[in-house]
């Protein structure tokens, strides 16, 4: 207990350091959440709308993202307002990992292996990064149960750190999706229901994200 | 393929660390704990078991339950309850950890937890 209160305690001198020290460029707006939840495809539709490029490569098989990825200097400009940041794009976070899962897409055993081992670096990467972010948006699909342990365990680990939090519901083009379920679950945190393939909803992710961050 | 499972006090947790939690669930045990996790317990937790990723362990699946006291406990108990959560971060309630390759899910409800075993 002591051990979390201080660990509480060394995130939040951390952030206060750094709010010091950073300018609003610096700001840093990280996208979590578990395995295939849209992350990079949000991502992609935030930098095509704000920077003209995309971020990172999307596929329908697990872990395609396995780096942190990020790009700099977002300008995001709603309704007059305008906020400065650095996307960070990151991967899935899991509690397993298995290789076999991947031989279903067609993948070579040893191709298979190899993105296994990727992806679990990836997993350890995504957790050491919590501590750098100044605000965190949680993908989760719509049509998934949005009681899962690993999307408990990111919510959980940045109310300790204090880290603001806005939740995504994405997958709203998908049948059975369904973003209330998500603002039942969690009602401490501002929903967003959208579909970062289609584009719908965007900018009332924008607005919230402004009115978070100002 | 024999089932094991092992209740484990939460003090004896906090004793032991999450390793040998680890090292139960490597040999095909279900290790169940009668207290909540916290989220950064939970987060130490997935990142070691990322490192233990192999061919014959692909991971776990984990749930934490937590049943804070009610209004209908007796106030002795919840103080005890408080007392305790204090000292050492005990939380009301359960986790259940184990191999993926022997649970196919945990179901979560707010009072419940229902392990859905593979085969």
């Amino acid at each position: 207990m002591v051990l979390h209160h201080l660990r509480r305690w060394h995130a939040s001198l951390k952030k206060l350091l750094a709010a010091l020290f950073k300018t609003r460029g610096d700001l840093k707006i990280g996208l979590y959440g578990p395995v295939n939840s849209g992350k990079t495809t949000l991502a992609n539709a935030i930098c095509m709308d704000f920077t003209g490029e995309k971020l990172g490569k999307v596929s329908q098989v697990p872990h395609e993202t396995r780096e942190i990825q990020s790009k700099e200097h977002v300008e995001m400009k709603v309704n007059g307002k305008q906020l400065t940041f650095n996307l960070v794009d990151t991967p899935g976070i899991a509690t397993k990992i298995d290789f076999e899962d991947f031989l279903k897409y067609g993948m070579t055993k040893k191709a298979a292996k190899q993105r296994a081992k990727e992806a679990t670096k990836g997993v350890i990467e995504s957790i050491k990064w919590l501590d750098r972010m100044d605000l965190v948006l949680v993908v989760m699909d719509s049509a998934e149960d949005p009681v899962d342990q690993v999307n408990v365990t990111i919510l959980g680990n940045l109310e300790a750190r204090n880290i603001p939090v806005i939740i995504v519901a994405n997958k709203l083009d998908v049948k059975n999706s369904n973003a209330h379920r998500i603002r039942q679950a969690f009602p401490q945190y501002p929903t967003i229901g959208i579909s970062a393939k289609t584009g719908y909803n965007m900018e009332e992710l924008y607005k919230t994200v402004l009115k978070t961050v100002k | 393929m024999n089932l094991k499972i092992k209740f484990l006090p939460y003090e004896k947790l906090k004793e032991e660390g999450i390793e040998e939690v680890m090292k139960e669930v490597e040999r095909n045990t279900i290790v169940m704990i009668d207290g909540k996790l916290s989220a950064t317990d939970e987060a130490e937790l997935i990142e070691k078991t990322m490192k233990k990723i192999s061919d014959k362990f692909s991971g776990i699946e984990l749930s934490s339950l937590e049943l804070p006291a009610s209004a209908a406990d007796h106030p002795l108990a919840r103080i005890k309850d408080s007392f305790i959560e204090l000292v050492i971060g005990k939380k009301r309630g359960l986790t259940v950890i184990g191999p993926s390759r022997l649970i196919k899910r945990i179901k979560k409800n707010p009072k419940e937890l229902f392990l859905e075993m593979s085969g």
